[in-house]
């Protein structure tokens, strides 16, 4: 339970120091390719959706034709490419005695505590993408109604399982 | 009790089943008042179209469809209440069967509106603890007497004591030996809370409604109108001793809209709260309120997560509060909390207190204080009011002095009401106050907190701070169950101690 952060981590910005600072552990680090084929995505469509808008529009009215077109696809290459491995890294985990400890983001950094006794019920769920990875995530449902679900993705199949299965195992010895 | 009989047992040859009241028709009948305003835009096209002739049998068939509707549904709506369990079948086309274990219950509520009370009969409803209000069973409407019964049924049977069969022909009330009065409101303690309850919002409405009829009255006289009352005025030959004495206008003006404000704020103290009781039972409080819709609603007392104190700026200073009760079950379909002081000194809220268990910090408490960086959301806004203000004036628009002129005043407001964030742990609870216009002090047991966010972010980390947020069922729009920007070894340990809590039993 006493996770005491070491008063500064040598480099605040290298990948792991966060969660090392905190006490965590990473999640599996193939979820970058899970977040980057998402972001792919989303981001694929926007940008040719740029592309039309720019062929058609600006081109039309004669403005500075392919601007937006170059600038759309660089921002989403360079998206794909940095952010995912950025994002997975500030995504932490730790199942200690008796509780479920997740934390994510660093603009905004949310670190969520759940015992496993407030579990209402648990899923784990398998995305497409997911699965291609080999990956799944785990749902922990509390009666809270801020909070109510508290997800953590990025964990191999087995472990999500194994996770369940600790959780579980608290909430049947639990129940009285 | 109401000597109206109960609901009538069905012809199936079994004895047991139920039908809601026969005078629940007559309620539908009334019900088709606000739903034929969805049958206007139909009778504006028939009259645009040409097609007058048509108007009326087409109101006559759109009565006649909804009246067989609300008849073969009372007709297909049946229910059964066994010896442990109430089973419920309703729909007409689609068939619904539901049974609901008394042991799953945890509170039964009995509302009646103005109409039900004239035909002595009411709603049951049925709390179930299921998540979303659509999950939650209820019998609309049956006899008073015969949902009394059924509450007590139910009731006896939650307390293990030997559920009395309910009979259909024979409503039986249990004498409530063991209920006790918490708080009560007398007509004078409900003038003086009507009093404190000052709101212009009825005004804003009748102002809205005056626009709206403008064109329609058929005298010129708009009374918001002040343009109107100097028309008066020359009429009268008054307008040369007004002009000499303006102020006699504003001051009529201000004693209106102080009277409108009043009247307003009593008036609907009255309708929500006329005799409002609320009493201790072996396993819930009771609340009985209302002067037209009287409603009847338990709160059990283990289902009890939070309590929520709140006042005002004005009525603090004359010691007047107002406690609602955070509970699993929500109130009705609008509130999620319950009321169960409206109006009351400190000294009538703590015995209701008691009974829940939470304990209020006393005067001498010494409270920790949010950073003031909290602030800074508002006076973000209050930049943006400014920039748009000027932009708006750049532009050549009078309407951007508005934004200069609010912007100051919201940061101001801000920065002072920010001072007003602050918690303290006592032992087994949090308090957290907020607001400076509405003061509200959320008690939260540690034993209701079922997770616990810490939060921090570009902002508050450079400044060694974080926001705890907590998770608890039942949530309210009051209450809050987040302690804005602390210091960060104080959040860690607060989150420590209350996970170490063990859960409410």
């Amino acid at each position: 339970m006493t996770d005491t952060p070491a008063a500064h981590p040598t480099d605040p910005f290298a990948p792991d120091a966060l969660n090392a600072a905190e006490g965590l552990d990473p999640v599996a680090p193939a979820y970058a390719q899970v977040l980057r084929v998402a972001t792919a995505l989303n981001l694929i469509p926007l940008a040719i959706g740029a592309s039309v808008f720019d062929a058609l529009l600006i081109r039309h009215i004669e403005g500075p034709y392919g601007l937006i077109t170059a600038a759309a696809w660089l921002i989403a290459v360079l998206v794909i490419v940095t952010f995912p491995s950025r994002r997975v890294s500030r995504w932490g985990y730790k199942i200690g005695e008796g509780q479920l400890r997740v934390a994510r983001g660093w603009l905004f950094r949310t670190d969520t505590i759940v015992p496993f006794v407030r579990v209402q019920h648990i899923d784990v769920g398998q995305g497409p993408i997911e699965r291609w990875f080999g990956l799944s995530h785990l749902i922990v449902h509390t009666s809270g109604t801020h909070n109510s679900t508290v997800t953590l993705p990025g964990l191999h199949a087995d472990l999500a399982a194994a996770m369940r299965e600790t959780i579980r195992r608290h909430i049947q010895t639990d129940f009285a | 009790m109401s000597d109206v009989a109960a609901a009538i047992p069905a012809a199936e040859g079994e004895p047991n089943w139920q039908r809601l009241h026969p005078a629940t028709l007559a309620l539908a009948v009334v019900k088709l008042g606000p739903r034929s305003l969805q049958f206007l835009p139909a009778v504006a096209a028939l009259g645009f179209t040409g097609n007058w002739l048509w108007i009326v049998p087409a109101i006559g068939a759109f009565l006649l469809i909804s009246l067989a509707a609300a008849w073969f549904q009372w007709l297909r709506f049946r229910f059964l209440v066994g010896d442990d369990e109430v089973v419920i079948e309703s729909g007409v086309f689609s068939r619904q069967h539901r049974t609901i274990p008394f042991d799953r219950i945890q509170d039964v509520s009995i509302e009646q509106g103005l109409v039900s009370r004239a035909l002595g009969i009411a709603k049951v409803g049925f709390e179930t603890g299921a998540g979303g209000k659509e999950n939650d069973a209820s019998l609309d409407a049956i006899a008073l007497g015969s949902a009394q019964a059924l509450r007590t049924t139910i009731r006896a049977h939650r307390s293990g004591e030997v559920a009395v069969p309910v009979a259909a022909d024979a409503p039986e009330v249990a004498p409530a030996h063991e209920d006790r009065l918490l708080f009560a409101m007398t007509p004078r303690q409900l003038l003086i809370a009507g009093l404190f309850n000052f709101s212009l919002a009825a005004l804003a409405v009748v102002g809205a409604g005056m626009q709206f009829f403008d064109g329609l009255l058929p005298f010129d006289f708009n009374v918001f109108n002040p343009m109107d009352w100097i028309d008066i005025d020359e009429d009268y030959g008054l307008d040369q001793w007004l002009l000499a004495h303006r102020w006699i206008a504003g001051v009529g003006a201000a004693l209106s809209l102080l009277l409108i404000g009043f009247a307003s704020g009593i008036a609907t103290m009255f309708f929500a709260n006329w005799d409002f009781r609320l009493t201790r039972e072996p396993r819930a409080l009771r609340r009985t309120r209302g002067l037209t819709t009287r409603t009847d609603v338990a709160v059990p007392v283990k289902r009890v997560q939070a309590a929520i104190l709140v006042t005002g700026w004005f009525r603090q200073r004359f010691g007047w509060h107002e406690l609602r009760l955070q509970s699993l079950a929500s109130d009705g379909e609008k509130e999620r909390d319950h009321q169960v002081v409206p109006f009351a000194k400190l000294g009538a809220i703590d015995p209701v207190l008691n009974e829940v268990a939470i304990r209020r910090p006393d005067a001498g408490q010494s409270w920790q204080h949010s950073h003031r960086i909290v602030a800074l959301g508002p006076i973000i806004g209050a930049v943006c009011a400014t920039i748009g203000g000027g932009v708006a004036l750049y532009l050549g628009n009078d309407v951007g002095w508005l934004g200069l002129v609010a912007a100051p005043l919201i940061a101001l407001i801000a920065f002072w009401a920010a001072r007003f964030h602050r918690w303290a742990d006592l032992g087994e609870q949090v308090a957290i106050r907020r607001g400076a216009w509405k003061p509200k002090m959320t008690l939260l047991p540690h034993a209701s907190v079922q997770s616990v966010d810490l939060k921090s972010d570009f902002i508050l980390r450079p400044l060694g701070l974080a926001t705890l947020v907590f998770g608890v069922p039942g949530g309210s729009s009051l209450a809050t169950h987040e302690i804005p920007a602390i210091p960060l070894a104080a959040a860690l340990d607060l989150r420590t101690r209350i996970l170490a809590a063990r859960a409410r039993s």
